[in-house]
């Protein structure tokens, strides 16, 4: 039997796709070498990491006041626990400003309770618009200690409000399941003091707690957690933070400090209208706020990203969880990426526009939807005899070889320069995941980006149901 | 160049490279993790000796053993302790080499590395520690620089304040914060020399604001006439004009009031704030009404500063307030309404 002999427009259309699909995952590979080689550039030249006490010796002198400020919904459970850790943070001045956010449990009545605090005036700032605040609560005797009870507006409406209320130069901005090492804010202020003119806004690593020892609001063992879901987002933190952000800070165009932790200065923050309402990206939407008002001003600055580990968090470890926040995730990038697609390629705001917003084009926008399209139309091609075998193993290497390389690479960075793994089993761990992660889980949170793409189409609203495991505690 | 069909043998063989290094660094961690519980016990059979009075035969043995344990554990030590102990300790290091090793490790190696062996020789008095620290005045790094001139100047060795400002390039290329506790520790020894900065022209303005605050707390009133001044001269918008304003205020004395009358009706927001609080620090009752006209600021930030200040300047000021909560703009109402509110003063 003859072989069948396909139309040469079919030939070509089939090849043109190929391209495109090799070509989009050739340009995201570039991009992530190249971030590989700056993180590991920035790595070798970020200052000691020192005990607190140095820390302390070091910067206390000129350290700013900070405000942190915790929004919280419904926290009834842990507010006590989270409050008290945050109040033991190793800093000379600090305020900590818990925002109940119209909570419809007993989250401000525990906090009430627990910290004696009656309501109190306080002249504060009106720049920020957010839902009224009912009243300010405070304790004479921990007058670091201040909660203010407001109505209902969601996280970005609560931290505006905490904002306004907050005194101090710089704030910090976390989210209310964050654990803070307790020299978090030693840590982060260092490029606030070490640069002061230029710094706006600084970064922080965070890791997954999952698995590892809680206690007191702290983190006193770390361990790898079992469930493979969450040592799978083990790897993608290392891959965001350890690569990517300390990579684009080290350029200049870091677009995302994550919510969880963030120390902004507070003036600026204000200049731009604060935390934008109506989305879920607002921690990329407020560092992207800061790089257009700055630019527009012509004024020098920096926006930092430090590698030591500030922040714990918790990794949803549900299937259905995992893919509501990722979904969430997407629908942020992409709400911020159109509200300021103007900043794209645009020389007026240089390297974020061309390095920052190039990455968020061809990893975020772009990326999922043309990898989908190759899972789907590659192999297919492939067996009907459009395509010839190379180009259905260029496809392979560009999403299952380079992704390995890409996931170890960033552990050997890990390992060569910061070795937070405490066992050399959690490395053969993690080096597994690292390659098993490529095959099944990378194609599924492709499509998790694909459904965030669909809602930002259909510009849905919400942040759906968030559960929360709770951390383990000793 | 690549063709389609090396891509996969590329990613392939990047891969495998990645798990070979990965493998090695696994193999060396669990070399690492067995000498790290070696070094563990022989930190805890070290601890006693070394804070006990031990002597060099014993010691020279233990170093034979594990020079490095013992170098860590002796600088660790040196950083925690003070005093005698401090001085015993480091006497015991210097008999020990360890600064050989600590000068060489200011030489070479990361930058991380080469700061923290600047802070730990500050702690040594010897002249090849003190010209080790000297030449890393010129590094190439400039947190070494800053490290070893910390260093120098904590243990009062730091070169001439005018050189040290060329050498660190303050004020020019550095900016860092810490140059203030750099001064101040200058100033503890030598204030004159750190004087001399505010005076001379030369001398870059962020430089010359250090200095300032570097000597806040001297209580040279002196200084007060230099720095008024200095805030008379400076422009609106000079970034360091309010560190000046600010330094008045830490002098609590009346002769800076017109800097700080010129402040009070400064265009820029910032300058007004700094003034304002500065006013109520010094006490200053003759800037009071002009200070109830700044509750009705567009800034926040100045009327605070300016309800905060009337507050500080007593009985009259206070009944200021009291006045502005009946007749004042909206905007001046809540201020002065909020600010005795927040003091629990009756309007």
């Amino acid at each position: 039997m003859g072989q069948f002999e396909w139309h040469p427009l079919a030939m070509a259309a089939a090849t043109t796709t190929a391209w495109v699909v090799i070509a989009t995952g050739l340009l995201q590979i570039f991009f992530y070498l190249v971030q590989l080689v700056f993180a590991a550039i920035s790595l070798t030249k970020r200052p000691p990491v020192v005990r607190s006490s140095m820390l302390w010796c070091r910067y206390a002198e000129q350290a700013p006041p900070i405000a942190v400020l915790a929004p919280a919904y419904n926290e009834e459970v842990t507010i006590v626990e989270s409050v008290s850790s945050l109040l033991a943070l190793h800093y000379p001045d600090f305020e900590v400003v818990v925002i109940n956010d119209g909570s419809s449990d007993g989250t401000l009545q525990r906090l009430i309770d627990y910290f004696s605090v009656t309501p109190v005036n306080r002249y504060h700032d009106l720049t920020m618009t957010h839902q009224p605040i009912r009243a300010v609560y405070a304790n004479p005797r921990i007058p670091r200690l201040l909660i203010v009870d407001k109505e209902n507006g969601g996280k970005s409406d609560a931290l505006n409000a905490g904002i306004n209320v907050a005194r101090a130069p710089l704030f910090c901005s976390i989210d209310a399941d964050s654990l803070l090492e307790s020299d978090a804010l030693l840590r982060a202020v260092r490029p606030f003091v070490e640069n002061p003119d230029k710094v706006v806004a600084v970064g922080g690593t965070i890791r997954l707690a999952n698995g590892s020892r809680i206690a007191g609001g702290r983190v006193e063992k770390v361990c790898l957690p079992r469930n493979f879901l969450a040592l799978v987002q083990i790897i993608e933190y290392l891959r965001a933070f350890l690569m990517a952000r300390l990579a684009l800070s080290h350029m200049q165009a870091l677009t995302v400090i994550s919510g969880a932790f963030g120390l902004f200065r507070r003036r600026l923050v204000l200049e731009v209208g604060g935390y934008s309402h109506g989305t879920v990206g607002e921690d990329m939407e407020l560092v992207v706020k800061l790089h257009r008002h700055m630019r527009d001003l012509k004024r020098p600055y920096r926006i930092e990203f430090i590698p030591e580990p500030v922040c714990w968090t918790e990794a949803p470890e549900d299937l259905t969880i995992l893919g509501r926040q990722r979904a969430r995730w997407q629908r942020g990038a992409l709400e911020t990426f159109a509200k300021h697609r103007d900043m794209l390629f645009n020389p007026r705001y240089g390297r974020i526009g061309f390095l920052g917003f190039g990455q968020v084009l061809v990893v975020d926008v772009l990326g999922p939807i043309i990898e989908v399209i190759g899972y789907v139309l590659i192999p297919l091609l492939w067996a009907v005899g459009l395509l010839s075998l190379q180009y259905l193993l260029a496809f392979l290497a560009i999403t299952f070889t380079f992704g390995i390389f890409l996931s170890v690479a960033t552990l050997i960075l890990e390992e060569v320069e910061l070795r937070r793994f405490p066992h050399a089993s959690d490395l053969v761990a993690l080096t597994l995941v690292a390659v098993v992660e490529n095959f099944g889980y990378r194609q599924l949170s492709n499509v998790w980006r694909l459904r965030g793409l669909w809602q930002f189409l259909r510009k849905h609203q919400g942040w759906g149901q968030m559960t929360r495991k709770g951390f383990q505690t000793a | 160049m690549i063709s389609l069909g090396d891509l996969w043998t590329v990613s392939i063989a990047l891969s495998g490279l990645a798990l070979l290094i990965m493998a090695g660094l696994i193999i060396t961690r669990l070399v690492a993790e067995r000498r790290q519980r070696a070094s563990r016990a022989q930190r805890s059979k070290l601890l006693p000796l070394l804070l006990g009075n031990v002597c060099d035969t014993t010691l020279l043995n233990l170093r034979r053993e594990g020079p490095d344990v013992l170098g860590q554990l002796t600088t660790e030590l040196i950083e925690l302790v003070r005093g005698e102990e401090r001085a015993q300790l480091v006497a015991t290091a210097t008999r020990l080499g360890i600064t050989d090793a600590l000068r060489r490790r200011l030489k070479v190696g990361p930058t991380r590395a080469r700061v923290a062996a600047a802070e730990v020789l500050g702690h040594f008095p010897d002249d090849h520690c003190t010209a080790a620290l000297e030449e890393a005045l010129d590094d190439r790094d400039s947190g070494v620089r800053l490290a070893a001139a910390q260093a120098l100047a904590s243990s009062d060795r730091a070169p001439p304040a005018q050189l040290l400002i060329e050498r660190l390039r303050l004020g020019t290329t550095e900016h860092s914060m810490l140059m203030v506790t750099l001064l101040g520790e200058v100033a503890r020894e030598r204030p004159n020399e750190v004087r001399a900065l505010i005076d001379q022209d030369e001398v870059p303005a962020p430089v010359r604001a250090a200095a300032i605050e570097a000597l806040g707390s001297s209580g040279d009133y002196l200084l007060v006439g230099v720095i008024t001044a200095l805030a008379l001269a400076a422009n609106d918008d000079t970034p360091e004009l309010p560190r000046y304003l600010r330094a008045l205020g830490a002098f609590q004395h009346p002769a800076a009031l017109p800097a700080i009358t010129r402040g009070l009706t400064s265009s820029t927001w910032w300058v007004r704030a700094a003034a304002a609080e500065a006013a109520g620090r010094i006490g200053l009752s003759e800037t009071a009404e002009c200070l109830r006209r700044m509750l009705d600021d567009g800034d926040w930030w100045v009327r605070f500063r300016a309800g905060e200040a009337l507050v500080r300047l007593g009985g009259p000021g206070q009944q200021l307030l009291a006045e502005t909560c009946h007749c004042g703009s909206d905007r001046a109402r809540d201020a002065a309404r909020l600010t005795l509110a927040e003091l629990a003063i009756a309007a």
